[in-house]
């Protein structure tokens, strides 16, 4: 990037007004979107009911295709929810999400995400879902937003299913639904 | 609430700066040191502004998205579309545009293009045409264009045969809030306001009006018209509804105001109804049914159309199979009454009926490989039966890359106007009508690749190979004109566009087309007026458009564009290539207030772009603006 920089000369005054803007990594959207994932389990609270027994580990899943691979799973290992480890699960359909605590539902050429969404409904489970695979959504649904990687929650579907988000993250959202 | 949120926005305020450190050179190893506030404000590397789909359907398909439109500063629907690569877009006065995609282009001759807004067809029937000047959407409600080049007839329907532009607003519940905007400029303005309110818990409507005045262009070579336009269009649209059950209620209403003479101008009303409902995981069900109506009168002539269609939808996954089944049912009445010149429609009135059914499966042969194969039947009680197949086959090696090649069959139905105008001149046929006109014929074979070959780039290249058969000749037989079906051939061309997200702050999009047209008629006959059916196409065209994030607040957009040359028919004149550019400059105060400053054909004073008689000079335009959101 900084060769770039160099052999464009003509723009160098917004290069400069720029490197004084907001700053950047070199990260991908997806990278992101897996580090977010294991953290919604600390901001949001289940049921007792919904959450895995005794000391078994909290399961994040990912329902169709999985477009992060092993970042998420290394994502997953630097978190913990109450002393319990988090586990990734993938999934090639929703029929078995339903033990699943957070589900991140991609949609694949088996089933659409519609139809996952349709088979997770009213279950205490915090559905992901996200822009680039198309407008149907889930409580969380992930959003590119100049450059950064945003959310929508809909909080009155979260209620339905007895999930209580907490304001913290709430407040990142881009709108809340309730 | 309020008061989380306000104790959020301190957090990320405060979060801004450390993340702007931890990111300097962050990996994903440290995206596990940050914070939920601090990965809100990690910049990340995209090829596209805002998440788009990569979308795995085999067709040649540009997507304009919100964003584009509102960064590029064009304030009418027509003029965005120039952002389409695929799309040819020629101004023709201060309101009317032809648009085509992969030639044909013209007033009359563009008449292959279908165009959808929120599911409804605006393509009027009675003359193959769309009227570009009667649809005025508030241009930040759109959500996205789906422009699709090639034929769309097995989904679409009859009229889908070069192209297929679907326009998409936004759902209800995403716009919540008063948003306003108004423009000025020495000969246009524009002002619009809306307001979203929730309903419920699970529901949200907006309402909104959209006001536009343009003055008059200069003429062209052939005659000067009174093109100064004006009107309002106000509609709304409410969603109700979760993952399992969605209704959209939706509808608009308009008046525009044209100078030619005292009460020139159109009027019409339209609305819509959908639900889409899961009946299953693997079933779910959409209907869908809508009312539209416009008159237009114009120098004398009147035109109207009412529409009423509905249309159900089943989408089924069984095994490799994704099965996607419908049927509709359409009725228009038109009326047509010229006092200016001597053509006529005999009758002036007419109900139509049409009935379809379709039916197409998505089957996956192995992990990466699908065939798509489908057909729409369909009746039409003015011109009898239509059967419309396509076969695609897709190859996705990887989530990066699509591969694709199709062969399908679309037809232009023959209008009122093709069978049933006619004129007298002094008593003796001058025109007669044409019973026996049947549909344009197109088989179209294309190929392409879709795919994003690095992360910052996207990349899509397409060919087609058209086969044209029964296009209209206007003959002279047995001492009167009539309409036939006598000019055959081919067309083949190649499309390309990319965009790449250089830095985190520029993102530069380029893109072409080629058209190479060999259209002929058949031995024996002669076609009185070729260029309303073959229409006037440069053979090429390109585009490139430059965002840049100069600073947070401060953002610079830039649109060239380099159109070929079109040649002189008869007494049409030549319109000379021409190279144009359009941009915006931006100062966002902060999320409520944005004041901008665009402007469009900036490099010359005015150039032709259409080789109609009529065509007037599409002119600079440079324009102030501000829109506030609360």
């Amino acid at each position: 990037m900084r060769r770039i920089r160099a052999i464009l000369p003509a723009i160098a005054v917004m290069v400069s007004l720029a490197a004084s803007g907001p700053a950047h990594a070199d990260v991908s959207a997806s990278d992101v979107k897996a580090a977010f994932l294991p953290r919604f389990a600390r901001y949001v609270t289940w049921p007792p009911s919904a959450l895995p027994g005794g000391a078994d580990p909290f399961v994040l899943c990912v329902v169709g295709d999985d477009p992060f691979g092993n970042e998420l799973d290394s994502a997953a290992r630097t978190q913990s929810v109450d002393g319990r480890r988090i586990v990734v699960r993938r999934l090639g359909s929703a029929d078995s999400a339903g033990s699943c605590q957070i589900a991140y539902v991609s949609g694949s050429r088996s089933q659409a995400i519609a139809q996952s969404l349709a088979s997770l409904r009213g279950k205490p489970v915090l559905t992901v879902t996200d822009a680039r695979n198309g407008g149907q959504r889930g409580i969380i649904h992930f959003t590119v937003v100049n450059g950064r990687v945003r959310f929508f929650i809909d909080d009155a579907d979260a209620e339905r299913r007895g999930l209580k988000i907490s304001s913290r993250l709430l407040a990142l959202a881009i709108s809340v639904k309730q | 609430m309020r008061r989380s949120l306000t104790i959020g926005a301190c957090v990320v305020a405060a979060a801004i700066a450390s993340a702007a450190r931890a990111s300097a050179g962050a990996s994903e190893q440290d995206l596990a040191n940050l914070s939920i506030e601090q990965l809100a404000q990690i910049e990340v590397r995209s090829a596209s502004k805002t998440d788009e789909p990569l979308s795995s359907a085999p067709a040649a398909l540009y997507v304009i998205t919100g964003d584009e439109i509102l960064s590029s500063g064009m304030d009418s629907l027509p003029e965005a579309l120039r952002l389409a690569p695929n799309l040819q877009v020629q101004q023709i006065d201060a309101s009317n545009y032809a648009i085509s995609a992969r030639g044909f282009n013209g007033i009359e001759s563009s008449n292959k293009l279908l165009v959808l807004i929120d599911g409804r067809s605006v393509y009027a029937p009675l003359a193959s045409a769309v009227y570009w000047n009667l649809h005025w959407p508030m241009l930040e409600d759109i959500q996205q264009i789906e422009v699709i080049s090639g034929p769309g007839g097995t989904l679409f329907g009859p009229n889908a045969v070069n192209g297929v532009i679907n326009i998409t607003t936004r759902d209800a519940r995403d716009t919540l809030g008063t948003t306003a905007r108004g423009t000025a400029g020495a000969t246009e303005r524009t002002a619009a306001i809306q307001q979203g309110f929730a309903l419920g818990g699970s529901g949200a409507v907006r309402l909104y009006g959209n006001w536009h005045d343009s003055e008059g262009l200069p003429a062209g070579p052939g005659v000067d018209t009174e093109d100064d336009y004006r009107g309002w269009q106000a509609g709304f649209r409410s969603d109700f509804g979760d993952d399992v059950d969605h209704v959209t209620v939706q509808g608009d209403l308009f008046r525009t105001d044209a100078e030619t003479l005292p009460g020139d101008g159109a009027k019409g009303q339209n609305l819509l109804a959908r639900w889409s409902h899961a009946i299953s995981p693997r079933t779910s069900v959409e209907i869908q049914s809508y009312y539209d109506y416009f008159k237009r009168d114009f120098l004398l002539a009147e035109e109207s159309v009412e529409t009423l269609d509905t249309e159900a939808q089943v989408n089924l996954t069984r095994g490799p199979n994704d099965i996607v089944a419908g049927v509709g049912l359409r009725t228009t009445r038109d009326r047509f009454i010229n006092n200016l010149n001597a053509f006529q429609l005999d009758p002036t009135s007419r109900r139509l009926w049409t009935y379809n059914l379709f039916l197409q499966d998505r089957l996956n042969i192995t992990p990466t490989v699908e065939l798509i194969a489908g057909t729409k039947v369909e009746r039409s009680s003015f011109t009898g039966w239509e059967v419309l197949p396509n076969l695609r086959l897709a190859w996705q090696p990887n989530d990066r890359t699509l591969l694709w090649a199709a062969a399908s069959r679309a037809v232009r139905t023959p209008s009122r106007i093709d069978r049933e105008l006619e004129a007298e001149i002094g008593g003796i046929p001058f025109l007669a009508q044409s019973p026996n006109f049947q549909s344009e014929d197109l088989i179209a074979l294309e190929a392409g690749y879709r795919g994003q070959p690095s992360s910052k780039i996207t990349f899509s290249i397409n060919g087609f190979l058209n086969f044209y058969r029964d296009l209209r000749t206007t003959e002279f037989v047995n001492g009167v004109f009539q309409l036939l079906n006598n000019r055959e051939g081919k067309t083949y061309g190649v499309e390309a566009w990319g965009t790449a997200q250089v830095t985190p702050w520029w993102r530069l999009s380029l893109g072409a087309a080629t058209l190479w047209k060999d259209l002929h008629v058949k031995e024996g006959h002669f076609d009185f007026i070729p260029r309303n059916v073959v229409g006037n196409d440069p053979n090429w065209q390109a585009k490139a458009q430059s965002q840049f994030d100069i600073t947070r607040r401060l953002q610079l957009t830039l649109d060239g564009r380099a159109v070929g040359r079109i040649k002189q028919i008869g007494a049409n004149p030549e319109v000379p290539s021409y190279v144009e550019l359009g941009g915006r400059l931006a100062y966002v105060l902060n999320d409520q207030l944005e004041l901008y400053v665009a402007g469009r054909n900036m490099l010359h004073s005015d150039h032709l772009e259409n080789n109609d008689l009529n065509a007037q000079l599409a002119k600079r335009s440079i324009y102030g603006g501000i829109r506030v959101h609360f």
